[in-house]
């Protein structure tokens, strides 16, 4: 809403809680019912001894008693509309026009009327013929009007949207200025021709030497800022490198190293189990040679404890298979439990439950194994390794041995 | 370019090149070896055509303008060799003192640039005696000192102009179009200017501003640099007379600069308004009376109601527990025998 006032007006109505909506109480122009019921629409200056009153206290349109007798006093004028507003709303046609029907009872509140904005559309062709040099020729003037030229990146894409300037984001500074760029592509892939039939060149000549817009000192500046980016490019460039390759070596390094332990764990396994006389091959030794030297079956560092030869040199490929099960489950599971180092002296008791305990029997193991279809096979005995694994379990004496030697 | 005094309606800087080595309309310059050894004192050249369009431009400020501004005055000065430039012109002068200032320095055209606030650009084009005249708004302003430009074009060459096809739909365009092209194209034969065509002016509208750019043209193939200097202009209104005269076109998407600011300063205002009402309110809230409540509506979420039940009393020690200890163990023995 907006009242548009000649002067200020100073209303008391009452508390200011009419204008809870935000109506300020200068705002209110106000259409007063007076004593004698005719009204008038001017601005007050109301004394105290006035009513005031509404249909309830958040009304916005108090209709205010007055008396008759009131000063009218006018404070300064704002700029533009006074005179004008003035005039139309004097008394008589204000109540002419309420007499209409035109004016409905309660604030009326004068608008401007929209801006009128001039397009003098006749003038300016007028205008426009007079000030055009029809004389000149296009040589003086070079001008062009053109679409831009193809977007070359965009048909590549398959994207032919051919965009008129209209279309164009202005905000996205990359595609405005490629706009603008083809335009000025375009323009002189159409003048270039006409030029040369022309013939003004628009090449200069090599030994052409004259003075540039911009000087040679701003052109070295701007050739240097150029060089230094570039480095800068490359350098950044070079520095994510290599910290790509250090993040890929220390892995590759960590996979290594973590490697090489396992193989010490299980090897170190291997040689400690060998040496408390559990198992009575060096499957283990040549296991690793035969990997790093292709079969070469050198058992020269290999301490040669006795039973080395025993074990499964012979033996058919079924019991090898069998074998290669490992140690019965009893000794698998007391080993993954207990470790080799770690036995508790209370774990093994000779009771009668565990002397009636027969489930680490095995038959065939107890009877010995590839003995007797083993040894029907000899082949290349120190060729043939011994199967891994699947070690008869020494007697007591030679395993004390064994134990010794260590 | 060195700054000479000059007075306001006297002669302009000495107008013969000293540097520049001009040749008209292709002509070889015929001594290439005193050429390559000084390229300071040039004998000026015989003109091999005459110049006809007798079109000069005077280029000046009002007081006021910062150092961007008076850069691209200098600039479009270098671009554009039928320029003249003047002092900077009172505040207090009204402006149709300009169209005299024009006429004392024999020019027909002119580019005035207005600062106001130490902030706000304006630029006039206008044909001086009778013609049209537009005022605009000079928004992003970059010059040709900036390093990001890199071309470089003949000082003094004549440039192509390109216009949108837009400025061919609507009058005021069309209007605008015919000032530009008037103001800015460099007459043929000018003695300032270079008979070679290198460079582009690019006029386009967008956003409804004109965009203007300035590309060297490197090869025939159209592959192109930008030189400098570049700006936005922002049409406000055009006038049927120089600097004055009744107006002929208004543009109604115009926003003046105070108008925007005091825009974007209510905008805070409002936010900041909205916060306070918001906090006093909550206030309000606070110190209203409130109505003691007298039951708890909560009280009874929890009463699950159920029987009652008779007490018993224990009167006897409640059995003993079976303490299986090694519960696991004699089961891993009986699951070993039972094998």
């Amino acid at each position: 809403m907006r009242a548009v006032d000649s002067c200020k007006r100073k209303l008391r109505i009452g508390t200011f809680d009419y204008f809870g909506a935000g109506v300020s109480p200068e705002d209110i122009f106000g259409v007063l019912f007076t004593d004698d019921n005719s009204f008038s629409c001017e601005p007050l200056h109301v004394s105290t001894d006035f009513m005031v009153f509404g249909p309830q206290n958040h009304c916005l349109y108090p209709i205010i008693l007055v008396n008759n007798t009131m000063d009218i006093i006018e404070d300064d004028e704002q700029l533009g509309e006074t005179s004008e507003q003035d005039s139309e709303l004097s008394d008589g046609e204000l109540q002419d026009a309420f007499a209409k029907g035109l004016l409905k009872p309660g604030l009326n509140f004068t608008t401007q009327e929209p801006k009128k904005i001039v397009n003098n559309v006749e003038g300016l062709k007028q205008c426009l013929a007079d000030f055009r040099k029809n004389t000149l020729p296009w040589i003086e003037r070079l001008d062009m009007v053109n679409l831009p030229a193809d977007d070359i990146v965009a048909k590549s894409e398959g994207r032919l949207d051919n965009k008129a300037s209209e279309d164009i984001n202005p905000d996205d500074d990359f595609q405005r200025e490629m706009f603008f760029y083809r335009q000025a592509q375009e323009a002189v892939l159409e003048a270039m021709p006409r030029l040369l039939k022309l013939k003004i060149a628009t090449k200069r000549p090599e030994d052409y030497f004259a003075e540039m817009a911009k000087s040679d000192q701003q052109m070295q500046k701007i050739r240097k800022k150029l060089i230094t980016k570039q480095i800068m490019m490359e350098k950044s460039e070079k520095a994510k490198k290599l910290r790509e390759q250090r993040k890929y070596g220390k892995k590759v390094q960590v996979e290594v190293i973590q490697k090489r332990q396992r193989e010490k764990k299980a090897m170190m396994s291997s040689v400690k189990r060998y040496q408390k006389g559990m198992t009575d091959k060096l499957d283990f030794l040549e296991g690793d040679q035969k990997t790093a030297k292709g079969g070469a079956p050198a058992k020269g560092g290999a301490p040669a404890k006795g039973g080395a030869g025993k074990g499964s040199g012979g033996q058919t490929p079924d019991k090898k298979a069998m074998n290669k099960k490992g140690p019965n489950a009893k000794r698998k599971y007391k080993d993954q439990r207990f470790g080799f180092g770690g036995k508790k002296s209370g774990t093994k008791w000779n009771t009668k439950d565990s002397h009636n305990d027969v489930s680490g029997f095995r038959a065939k193991v107890a009877h010995g194994k590839g003995g007797k279809g083993g040894k029907g096979g000899k082949a290349g005995p120190g060729g043939r390794g011994p199967a891994k694994g699947g070690a008869k379990r020494l007697g007591k004496n030679a395993r004390k041995k064994m134990k010794g030697r260590s | 370019m060195s700054a000479l005094k000059r007075k306001r309606g006297g002669k302009g800087p000495g107008g013969k090149a000293k540097k520049v080595k001009l040749v008209e309309n292709g002509n070889k310059p015929q001594t290439t070896e005193m050429e390559q050894n000084k390229e300071i004192t040039v004998p000026p050249p015989v003109s091999m055509g005459k110049w006809r369009n007798k079109e000069r431009v005077l280029v000046f400020s009002s007081r006021g303008i910062n150092f961007r501004t008076r850069h691209l005055m200098q600039d479009l000065r270098t671009m554009m060799p039928h320029t003249k430039a003047d002092t900077k012109m009172d505040r207090k002068d009204k402006l149709f003192v300009i169209n005299e200032v024009c006429e004392i320095k024999n020019c027909n055209k002119c580019l005035f640039f207005e600062a106001k606030k130490k902030q706000d650009l304006y630029m006039w084009v206008a044909n001086v005696p009778h013609g049209p005249s537009a005022k605009f708004l000079v928004q992003n302003v970059h010059t040709l000192a900036e390093l990001k430009m890199t071309g470089n074009c003949l000082k003094g060459s004549r440039p192509l102009l390109s216009f949108d096809p837009q400025f061919d739909t609507e009058p005021h365009y069309a209007l605008l179009k015919e000032l530009f092209i008037q103001t800015f194209s460099t007459p043929q034969y000018h003695p300032r200017s270079q008979p070679f065509v290198d460079h582009v002016f690019t006029f386009t509208i967008t956003d409804n501003r004109i965009w203007f750019r300035n590309y060297q043209i490197i090869e025939e193939d159209a592959s192109m640099v930008e030189i400098g200097p570049r700006f936005v202009l922002n049409l406000i209104k055009i006038f049927q007379g120089s600097f004055g005269g009744p107006t002929l076109f208004e543009n109604p998407h115009f926003e003046s600069p105070n108008t925007h600011r005091r825009v974007i300063r209510m905008a805070t205002a409002s936010r900041l308004r909205e916060k306070q009402m918001v906090k006093e309110l909550q206030k309000l809230k606070r110190t209203e009376n409130k109505e003691a409540v007298t039951r708890d509506v909560t009280d009874d979420v929890f009463a699950t109601p159920a029987e009652e039940r008779p007490v018993h009393i224990e009167l006897e020690a409640p059995a003993a527990k079976v303490v299986k200890k090694n519960k696991h163990k004699a089961f891993k023995r009986q699951r070993k025998q039972n094998r």
